[in-house]
C-alpha cells in the first residue's frame, strides 16, 4: 500500500464500481447523466444536422454554396484551385445592358449564366407571360429568358427576336424565378438570361464596363473551407467571398436565431445534466464518508482515497456518456424519420462531432458538478471510523466551485461559440443563484415562527426542511434550476415563434413598385389600395452618393477594410420622410425636431451602416444628388427589420431637403394568389413602374421557418423531457433523510396518512420555493439574453407566476411517487439500513 | 518480548468548546510491549477512544508525542501515518465499519486487494473460514448477524497480518452472549498471531482477559492494573 500503482487504483475502482453496481445513488447518477448527455448530444446532432439542411435551402438564395463575387475577372489561378479540390464551379456574369427590338429599347439587367447554373435551387419559367411555371434548365445558346415585364414593356411575345448588343437571341421563356434574386430587390430594371457561351458576341463587355463577375461553387463542406482558405489572402479589393450566411439577411437572420435558439437549448440540457449530477454526487460522497474513512485506515492516503473514488465516477461518467451519446444519435434519427415529409431528403449527416461533445459535455458536467461534493470525500477524517459525528472539513468552496464553473463555461463557450450567450447565462444564473438562494433562506427562516399555529403534518413536514435550512435552500435551488432551465427553453420557443410569425405574416408584402412618376403616385396607390385592401405607403426615392463624412471624402474616412462596403460603392436609394417607417426604431437620437436657424438639415442613419461606417450623431455628411452636393447632419441612428419584405432605406432625410430633386416612388404591396390578371392591368396603366414580384422568396423563407419552427418545439419536447427525469432522478437523491425521518415516525407509531400529509406538506413548501426561485431566475436571464443575444424587446411574463403552482404539484407528485414504497416497508429494515 | 512497539508520552488533547477549553486527555504516559495485550477502560466520555484515535494515528495529540513501531507519529503527515496504519495497524471498531456495498468475502478481501496481494481471494476464504463464516461469503453485511458482521470485521483487521491490532469496544454493539464468542476469536487470533492488542472497552470481564489494564478517568490515567 505503501505504493499503489496507478492501474491497480484503476483496476480496483473498476471492480468497486460493478460490485456497487445495485446502489441507488450510482444509478441516479449513471440516469442523470445518461438522460442528460443523450438529451445534449440528441439535440446537438439534431441541430447540426438540421442547421445543415436549412443552410442547404440557404444555399439556394445564392444559388451556390460559396461565391466569389467581383467587378474583376476572376484570376486563372483562383478558378483553377477550386477546380482541384473537386469543387463544382459554375460562371454568372452580370451588367445591365439595353435590349433592342425592331420597335423599341428597354435598359434591362442581364445575367449571362453557363449550363451549370444554377448550382443549388432551381430556375423556373413558364411558356408565356403569367402562365404557370415550371422548374426549367437556362436558355441554350443563341436563346433568351426573359421576366414577364420586359415582355409587356417591349410588346413581345415568345419566339420574338431580341438583341443585347450586337447578338441577336431568341427569347423562348418567360423567366419566374431565379433562386439567387433575393438579395437583389433593388435591381429596377428586368431580367434577362442568356448563356454565357453568347456573351463575347455581344461585345456588350469592354474595359471599363460595370460588370458583377460571379463564380459560384459547390461541393463538400471540408473543400470548401479549404478553397476558402486558399483564396481569401489573395482576393482583391474588388472581389468578395460570401457564403449562403453572409450573403442574404434574411435568411442569415432566421438560421442565427434558430441556432442561438438550439444552442440554449443544449445548454439549458448541461445545466439540467450538472444539477442532477450535483445532487447524486453529493449523495455518493455522503454515503461514503464512513467507506473513505475505513479506507484512510486500511492505509490509503488522502489522495489515493481521493483518486479511489474518482475513478469510480469518471469511468461510471464514461460508460453513460458513451450510451447516451448512442442513444442521441438513435433519437434524432427517429427524429428525423418521423419529420421525413417535412424535412428535405438530403439532410446531410452530422459525423461523430455532437456525440464526442455530448461525450465531453458529460465528463466536464461531471467533473465540475461533482468534484465539490467529491473533494469532501478526501478530507473525510480518519478519526470517523471512533466518531461518526468526525465530518469533513467543509470546502475551500470558492475555488471549487469557481474551477467548476469555469470548466462549465468552456464546454458552454466551445459548444456554443458564442460568447455573449455563455457569459449571460453563466453570470445570471450565477447572479439568480446567490441573490436567490440568500432570499430562500431568508423565507425558510422567517417560514419558521408561523409553523407554530399548523396542523402536526405540516409542522412534522416543513418543519424537516426548517432543521437544514441550508440543505433546504439548496435543494430548493437546485429543483428551481431544472424549473428555469424548462422555463427558459419553453419561454424563448414562443417569443422567436411570435417574432418570426410577425416578422412573416399571411399577407406580407409579395410585390415590389418601383419607378413610381410623381405624377402617378397618388393614382397608384389608389388601384394596388383597391387590389390589396391596404393603402400602400409610398416612398420617394432619390439615387444618390455619400461623399463626404466631417469634410473629408469617404475614401480617406473610412479604412480600407469597410471601403468594400456596398454601401459607399454604389448609389444608395435616398428617401425623406416625416415620419419613422413602421418596422423601424430609433437606436439613438431622436426623430425631426423644428430645424434651429443655421442648424444643417438631418439624416437618419441605419445603425449596423452606422456602427461600419464608423458614424455618430452629429457626424455631418456630403452627399452627391444628381449632380448637386447636399450637406446633411446625423440626428438619429435606426435599426430597420431588413427581413419584413418593406422598402427599406439607410438614409432617411429629413423633409424638405431633397424635394427641390426629381425622385421616383417605390412600395411594396401584397396581392393574393392568382392576381396575374390584376398585375397585367396594372403594368398596363402605369407602364413606367417596374412590378416585382418576391411571392417565390417569400415561399422559400416560410418553408426555412416552418422546419426551424419544427426543430424548436421538438427540442423544446426534448428538455422537458429531460427535465422531468432529471428532477425525478435528483428527487431520489435527497430521499434519503426523509426516508430515516419516516422510519423513527412510524415506529413511534405514526399513521401513514400523517406522514403522507407531513411529506406532501414538505414537497408543496420545495417545489413552490423552487418554483418562485425559477420563475424570478427566469425573469433575470431571459432579460439578459433577450436583450444581449436574441435582439428581442423584453417585457415581463405574468404567467411565470404559475410556476411555483406547477413546481408544487410535480414535485408533490414525483416525491410521493419516490416515497411511496418507503412508506409502506416495514419501519424496522428502514432504521436498521439507515 | 520486552521491546515497547507503543508509547505515549505526555499525551494531551485539547478541543474547544463553549465553555473555553475542554482537555479531553491529560498527560498520558504508557508503554506497551510487543506481543501484550492492554484494556482501556473507564466510563462514557472518559477519553478512552479520543486516546485509541491518537495511538493508531487517526489523530493528532494536542501535547505529546506517539510512538508506534518505531515511528513518531506527530513527525509524519497524514499521508506518512496512514503508510504506518498500512503496514503495523488493524481495526475492529464497534461499529464493524463494513462497507454494505461489498460481500463478506470482498471486505476481507479489501486491505489485501489495496495492497496488491495475489492471493487475495484464497486468503481472505482461509480467514473467514477461520473466523466460522466459511459458508457465508456471498452475504452482504445487511444479511449478516451483528455477531457474524463483527467476525468478517475481525477477519478484515488480521488479513494484512498486523503488528498491532486495535479493538474500539468490539463487543460494545452484541449481546453478552455474542460478544463472548468474538472475544475468544479475538483473543485466539491475537494469541496465534502474535499481535499486539490495544482493547478499549468499559466491560470489566473483557478487560480482565487482557494482560494489562489502565483505567482513565476524565482524561487522566487513575489506575493501572496487571492481572496475576
Amino acid at each position: 500500500m505503501t505504493n499503489l500503482p496507478f492501474t491497480r487504483l484503476l483496476r480496483l475502482a473498476a471492480r468497486q464500481l460493478m460490485r456497487e453496481s445495485h446502489a441507488g445513488e450510482l444509478r441516479v447518477l449513471f440516469f442523470a447523466l445518461l438522460v442528460a448527455v443523450t438529451a445534449s448530444s440528441a439535440i446537438g446532432y439534431f441541430s447540426a444536422r438540421l442547421n445543415g439542411a436549412m443552410l442547404l435551402r440557404a444555399t439556394e438564395f445564392l444559388g451556390a454554396d460559396l461565391q466569389l463575387s467581383g467587378s474583376l475577372s476572376p484570376a486563372p489561378q483562383q478558378i483553377d484551385s477550386g477546380l482541384k479540390l473537386g469543387l463544382t464551379h459554375a460562371r454568372v456574369v452580370e451588367f445591365s445592358s439595353v435590349i433592342a427590338t425592331d420597335q423599341d429599347i428597354q435598359l434591362a439587367a442581364v445575367k449571362a449564366a453557363d449550363s451549370r447554373y444554377p448550382l443549388r435551387g432551381n430556375l423556373r419559367s413558364a411558356s408565356a407571360p403569367y402562365l404557370a411555371d415550371e422548374v426549367s434548365q437556362g436558355p441554350q445558346p443563341g436563346e433568351a429568358w426573359a421576366e414577364a415585364r420586359l415582355f409587356a414593356a417591349l410588346s413581345l411575345a415568345p419566339g420574338d427576336e431580341i438583341e443585347v448588343g450586337d447578338k441577336r437571341l431568341r427569347l423562348t421563356r418567360v423567366l419566374t424565378h431565379e433562386p439567387d434574386r433575393a438579395g437583389d430587390f433593388y435591381s429596377f430594371n428586368p431580367r434577362v438570361l442568356m448563356h454565357l457561351d453568347d456573351l463575347a458576341e455581344t461585345g456588350v463587355i469592354q474595359p471599363g464596363s460595370r460588370v458583377r463577375y460571379r463564380d459560384l461553387w459547390s461541393g463538400s463542406t471540408d473543400a470548401l473551407a479549404r478553397y476558402r482558405q486558399e483564396v481569401e489572402a489573395g482576393l482583391k479589393p474588388q472581389q468578395k467571398l460570401e457564403d449562403a450566411r453572409g450573403g442574404n439577411r434574411q435568411i442569415g437572420g432566421a438560421l442565427g436565431r434558430a441556432e442561438r435558439y438550439l444552442n440554449l437549448a443544449s445548454l439549458a440540457a448541461i445545466l439540467l445534466c450538472g444539477v442532477a449530477v450535483a445532487l447524486s454526487a453529493t449523495r455518493f460522497a455522503v454515503r461514503r464518508y464512513d467507506a473513505s474513512a475505513l479506507l484512510r485506515c486500511l492505509g490509503l492516503s488522502r489522495r489515493q482515497a481521493l483518486g479511489f473514488y474518482c475513478l469510480q465516477l469518471a469511468l461510471l461518467g464514461l460508460l453513460a456518456s458513451s450510451l447516451g451519446a448512442l442513444l442521441g444519435w438513435f433519437g434524432q434519427h427517429v427524429l428525423f424519420i418521423l419529420l421525413g415529409d417535412l424535412l428535405p431528403a438530403d439532410v446531410p449527416g452530422a459525423g461523430a462531432l455532437p456525440a464526442l461533445a455530448g461525450i465531453a459535455t458529460g465528463q466536464v458536467a461531471l467533473a465540475g458538478f461533482a468534484l465539490p461534493p467529491l473533494a469532501a470525500l478526501g478530507r473525510v477524517p480518519p478519526l470517523r471510523v471512533l466518531r461518526s459525528d468526525a465530518l469533513p472539513v467543509p470546502p475551500s468552496s470558492w475555488l471549487i466551485y469557481g474551477t467548476a464553473l469555469l470548466a462549465l463555461g468552456l464546454i458552454m463557450w466551445r459548444l456554443s461559440l458564442d460568447l455573449g450567450l455563455t457569459l449571460s447565462l453563466l453570470g445570471g444564473g450565477l447572479v439568480a443563484t446567490l441573490l436567490l438562494g440568500g432570499l430562500m433562506l431568508l423565507l425558510l427562516r422567517g417560514a419558521r415562527r408561523l409553523l407554530e399555529n399548523v396542523s402536526l403534518s405540516w409542522r412534522l413536514g416543513v418543519g424537516q426542511l426548517l432543521r437544514h435550512p441550508l440543505a433546504a435552500a439548496g435543494q430548493a435551488l437546485a429543483f428551481g434550476l431544472i424549473l428555469m432551465s424548462m422555463a427558459l427553453v419553453a419561454l424563448l420557443r414562443g417569443e422567436l415563434l411570435d417574432n418570426w410569425q410577425a416578422q412573416l405574416p399571411e399577407n406580407s408584402p409579395n410585390h415590389f413598385a418601383l419607378n413610381v412618376l410623381p405624377a402617378e403616385k397618388d393614382a397608384f396607390a389608389a388601384r394596388v389600395a383597391a387590389l390589396s385592401s391596404e393603402t400602400p405607403t409610398l416612398y420617394p426615392v432619390i439615387p444618390g452618393r455619400l461623399m463626404e463624412i466631417n469634410a473629408v471624402p469617404v475614401r480617406r474616412a473610412v479604412t480600407k477594410e469597410e471601403g468594400g462596403d456596398n454601401a459607399l460603392r454604389r448609389d444608395l436609394s435616398l428617401t425623406w420622410s416625416a415620419e419613422l417607417p413602421e418596422g423601424n426604431r430609433l437606436t439613438a437620437g431622436q426623430w425631426w425636431q423644428p430645424l434651429q436657424p443655421g442648424e444643417l438639415p438631418g439624416v437618419s442613419v441605419e445603425a449596423e451602416l452606422a456602427a461600419r461606417l464608423d458614424l455618430k450623431l452629429g457626424d455631418r455628411l456630403t452627399f452627391n444628388v444628381g449632380g448637386l452636393e447636399r450637406d446633411v447632419q446625423i440626428r438619429s441612428l435606426r435599426s430597420v427589420e431588413w427581413d419584413s419584405f418593406k422598402p427599406n432605406f439607410f438614409m432617411i432625410f429629413e423633409p424638405g431637403t431633397l424635394e427641390d430633386l426629381p425622385a421616383t416612388y417605390l412600395t411594396s404591396f401584397y396581392l393574393p394568389p392568382d392576381s396575374e390578371r390584376e398585375l397585367v392591368a396594372l403594368s398596363r396603366s402605369f407602364p413606367s413602374a417596374t412590378l416585382l414580384q418576391v411571392e417565390a422568396i417569400l415561399a422559400q423563407l416560410r418553408a426555412i421557418l416552418a422546419q426551424v419552427t419544427l426543430a424548436v418545439e421538438y427540442v423544446l419536447l426534448f428538455v422537458l423531457a429531460a427535465g422531468l427525469c432529471v428532477l425525478f432522478a435528483g428527487l431520489q437523491a435527497t430521499l434519503d433523510e426523509r426516508l430515516r425521518q419516516g422510519a423513527l415516525l412510524r415506529a413511534l407509531g405514526a399513521r401513514r396518512s400523517l406522514l403522507l400529509n407531513a411529506r406532501r406538506a414538505e414537497f408543496a413548501v420545495l417545489g413552490a420555493a423552487s418554483g418562485l426561485l425559477a420563475a424570478l431566475g427566469c425573469e433575470l436571464v431571459s432579460y439578459l439574453l433577450y436583450r444581449q443575444v436574441f435582439d428581442l424587446v423584453w417585457a415581463p411574463h405574468p404567467w411565470l407566476l404559475l410556476l411555483p403552482v406547477f413546481g408544487a404539484a410535480l414535485i408533490v407528485f414525483a416525491g410521493t411517487l419516490g416515497t411511496r414504497k418507503a412508506l409502506s416497508a416495514s419501519p424496522l429494515s428502514l432504521l436498521r439500513s439507515a | 518480548m520486552n521491546v515497547s512497539i507503543l508509547s505515549a508520552r505526555n499525551l494531551s488533547k485539547v478541543v474547544p468548546s463553549a465553555e473555553g477549553e475542554l482537555r479531553i486527555l491529560d498527560s498520558i504516559e504508557l508503554d506497551v510491549m510487543a506481543g501484550d495485550s492492554l484494556a482501556i477502560i473507564g466510563s462514557s466520555g472518559s477519553g478512552k477512544s479520543t486516546l485509541l484515535g491518537l495511538l493508531a494515528g487517526l489523530d493528532l495529540p494536542s501535547e505529546g508525542s506517539v510512538e508506534l513501531a518505531g515511528q513518531i507519529l506527530e513527525r509524519l503527515d497524514e499521508d506518512q501515518r496512514a503508510r504506518v496504519r498500512a503496514e503495523q495497524v488493524g481495526f475492529v471498531f464497534q461499529s464493524f465499519q463494513l462497507l454494505d456495498s461489498l460481500n463478506a468475502l470482498e471486505n476481507v478481501m479489501l486491505p489485501l486487494e489495496l495492497e496488491g496481494h495475489a492471493n487475495a481471494r484464497e486468503r481472505a476464504t482461509e480467514l473467514l473460514g477461520r473466523v466460522g463464516l466459511g459458508e457465508r461469503l456471498s452475504h452482504s453485511p445487511r444479511q449478516l448477524s451483528g455477531g457474524e458482521q463483527q467476525r468478517v470485521a475481525i477477519a478484515r483487521a488480521f488479513a494484512a497480518d498486523p503488528k498491532i491490532m486495535f479493538a474500539d469496544e468490539p463487543t460494545g454493539n452484541l449481546d453478552s452472549h455474542t460478544g463472548e464468542h468474538i472475544c475468544d476469536l479475538l483473543f485466539e487470533l491475537n494469541r496465534e498471531r502474535g499481535t499486539t492488542l490495544i482493547l478499549v472497552t468499559h466491560d470489566p470481564r473483557l478487560a480482565a482477559r487482557c494482560q494489562r489494564q489502565i483505567r482513565l478517568d476524565a482524561g487522566r490515567i487513575v489506575g493501572a492494573a496487571e492481572p496475576a
